[in-house]
């Protein structure tokens, strides 16, 4: 599939599920153009519909889940932007511009790890289901601080997952990174399995070492504050190979290669 | 009754005074994310694409933006590619719009605005320039250069003397009087000046309290800066005899009225654009709000305020 090169739709989208799955909020509006075209790791900008000035801009947020019309986000309230959204009711108006970026890309049949942490884990769910459905094999590392974290576990039920904790609550205690060098090793008659990560960059740059180390591909979907995301502003950058780039126009998923891990 | 939206901006015949503020709208970009949206109904009356220099920079380290109340602070440092690829790379795909386009240039000295001036006169793309002399995110000693009005009056000369072209300079607010600097752009041969660039700000990382920005200090625009903006145009409008292209915090219709009651004949929408790309789609609006006002065409707004 051609990840990315798709139109990007402004809505104003009715929100029709909003509940709470541990420290997490998840909603849900009506979106058919969008849950027919997003790509898993593609985002949105979105913010509530209206004249308010404050929080101003949309806050990019990616695409969890799509289920027939719907499109489901998992919000972490970190500050302002996400707190607001956070909040949004049942009937409340969302503006959304999106699907937008590159997500992740995905050719062959590599056995795929996917390595989330925190709300890093958000996008890895639709990725997760992609992925299953082109028949490939799908285990998940779920990394989480603590066990009101941990509880979104449950969004990947179906899905053969193992969890880490930082403060051993639930799962096996530690960083989501130290069990992934023991699921990279490549099996008789299997290709070398291949890493999709999103999460915090201390994390992104451990498992771009391990990556390295072990010799896997990895794709890793990276974060940046944006302004207009779709490459207009030149505020997203990140450290690139060779200079730098654009999170929301060449990203957010990138080959680990294309990063400046320094 | 239907008001008369035309506004006469020099040579410029443009069909309603709303344009874009440079940095703020990359078509070339947006065209992959918006598509037919955008072309159908193109918001702006002209189109300025993002300032380039003399040599390509790659702007600050990043992070470059931060929000803050209803403004946005930002330390792109004006990334660009240069303006030998704006001429060879990007003016003949942005001839295909449907409105006149407004080059913008900056320098780090003097002398380099008379040589891009030079470079983009013979340009047939090019329908007007706008002199940024007002990024705060380039260090030249620390300061941009238009916050000097002699360095302002000098780099508009060597540009008056190197190109024909209708001549647009765009001033910085963090100075103690911008009536001085624009009087010094408009003797230096400006026809016309522009304003507000961003106002210096900075924001703190609430939890390592240093500074969140690469750069540690940026430009704020956005609703935030509204009212500083308002007085700077009302202020230069009054006192001087060019026409003023009016900016800083346009989201409404409303605010376009405003900005053009004070004195403004065109008017730029940068920062709103971010929070809604179809946000500068706002000349219907604004003529519905002249004609409310009694006021025959946007023409006649101009200055009802002074
Ligand atoms: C492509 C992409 C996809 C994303 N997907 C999602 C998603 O699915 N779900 C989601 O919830 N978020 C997602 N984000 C992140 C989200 O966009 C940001 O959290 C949000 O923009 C922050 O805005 P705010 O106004 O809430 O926070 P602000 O008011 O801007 O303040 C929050 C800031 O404080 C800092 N901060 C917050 N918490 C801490 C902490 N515990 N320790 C240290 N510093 C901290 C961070 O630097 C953060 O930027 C995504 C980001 C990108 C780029
Ligand atoms: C991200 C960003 C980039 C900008 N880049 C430029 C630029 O390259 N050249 C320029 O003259 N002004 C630049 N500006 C300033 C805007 O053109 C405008 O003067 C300012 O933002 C105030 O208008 P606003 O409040 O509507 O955004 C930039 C502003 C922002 C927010
Ligand atoms: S957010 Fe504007 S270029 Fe990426």
């Amino acid at each position: 599939m051609d990840a990315g090169l798709i139109p990007a739709e402004l809505l104003k989208c009715a929100v029709v599920e909003s509940r709470q799955v541990g420290a997490y909020r998840l909603i849900s509006f009506v979106a058919p153009q969008i849950a027919n075209l997003a790509h898993p790791g593609q985002f949105l900008m979105i913010r509530m519909s209206g004249n308010e000035l404050d929080p101003l801009l949309p806050r990019p947020m990616g695409i969890h889940n799509v289920e027939s019309d719907l499109v489901t986000m998992l919000i972490d309230p970190v500050g302002k932007g996400t707190a607001r959204l956070a909040a949004a009711g049942i009937g409340d108006r969302v503006s959304v511009l999106g699907p937008l970026g590159m997500g992740f890309r995905f050719e062959g049949e590599a056995p795929a790890v996917l390595v989330g942490g925190g709300i890093g884990i958000s996008p890895l769910k639709l990725l997760a289901r992609s992925l299953a459905a082109e028949g490939r094999e799908v285990r998940c590392l779920l990394g989480f601080r603590t066990r009101k974290e941990a509880v979104a576990t449950e969004l990947f039920s179906g899905v053969r997952t193992d969890v880490i904790t930082e403060d051993g609550s639930v799962g096996r205690l530690g960083l989501v990174s130290d069990p992934l060098p023991g699921c990279l090793a490549r099996e008789p008659g299997k290709p070398t399995p291949e890493i999709f990560a999103c999460g915090p960059s201390p994390m992104l740059a451990a498992v771009a070492r391990i990556a390295r180390e072990c010799g896997n591909a990895a794709q890793v979907s990276v974060e940046a504050h944006m302004a207009c995301g779709i490459g207009s502003c030149q505020g997203c950058v990140i450290r690139g190979a060779g200079g730098y780039l654009r999170v929301c126009n060449d990203g957010p998923v990138f080959d680990v290669e294309d990063i400046s891990w320094q | 009754m239907a008001v008369n939206l035309e506004i006469k901006l020099g040579p410029l015949e443009l069909a309603h005074p709303i344009i874009n503020a440079s940095g703020t709208f990359d078509v070339l970009a947006a065209d992959k994310a918006l598509e037919e949206d955008l072309f159908v109904s193109f918001p702006f009356a002209a189109y300025i694409p993002k300032t380039v220099t003399l040599q390509p920079r790659a702007g600050n380290p990043p992070p470059r933006l931060q929000e803050t109340a209803a403004g946005l602070l930002n330390s792109i440092g004006l990334a660009n590619h240069g303006i030998e690829a704006f001429i060879t790379e990007d003016l003949h795909r942005l001839e295909s719009l449907p409105v006149p386009v407004i080059a913008s240039i900056a320098g780090e000295e003097t002398e380099d605005y008379g040589r891009c001036a030079a470079m983009l006169d013979s340009r047939e793309e090019v329908a007007a320039i706008e002199l940024n002399v007002s990024c705060p995110n380039v260090e030249l000693d620390g300061r941009a250069l238009g916050l000097d009005p002699e360095k302002t009056r000098q780099a508009t000369v060597l540009a008056r003397q190197a190109t024909s072209k209708f001549l647009i300079v765009k001033l910085t607010p963090n100075v103690t009087d911008i009536i001085e600097v624009a009087a010094a752009a408009v003797d230096g041969g400006a026809d016309c000046v522009s304003l507000i660039n961003t106002v210096h700000g900075m924001a703190l990382d609430r939890y390592s309290l240093k500074p969140v920005l690469g750069h540690v200090t940026g430009g704020l625009s956005g609703p935030a800066i509204k009212p500083v903006a308002l007085r700077a145009v009302f202020l230069v409008s009054r006192e001087l005899d060019v026409p003023v292209i009016g900016m800083g915090g346009v989201t409404t219709a409303q605010d376009a009225l405003e900005f053009m009651a004070a004195g403004a004949t065109a008017v730029a929408v940068g920062t709103a654009s971010f929070r809604d790309p179809l946000a500068a789609a706002m000349a219907p609006e604004l003529g519905r709000l002249i004609n409310e006002h009694g006021i025959g065409s946007a023409s006649e707004l101009i200055g009802v305020a002074h």
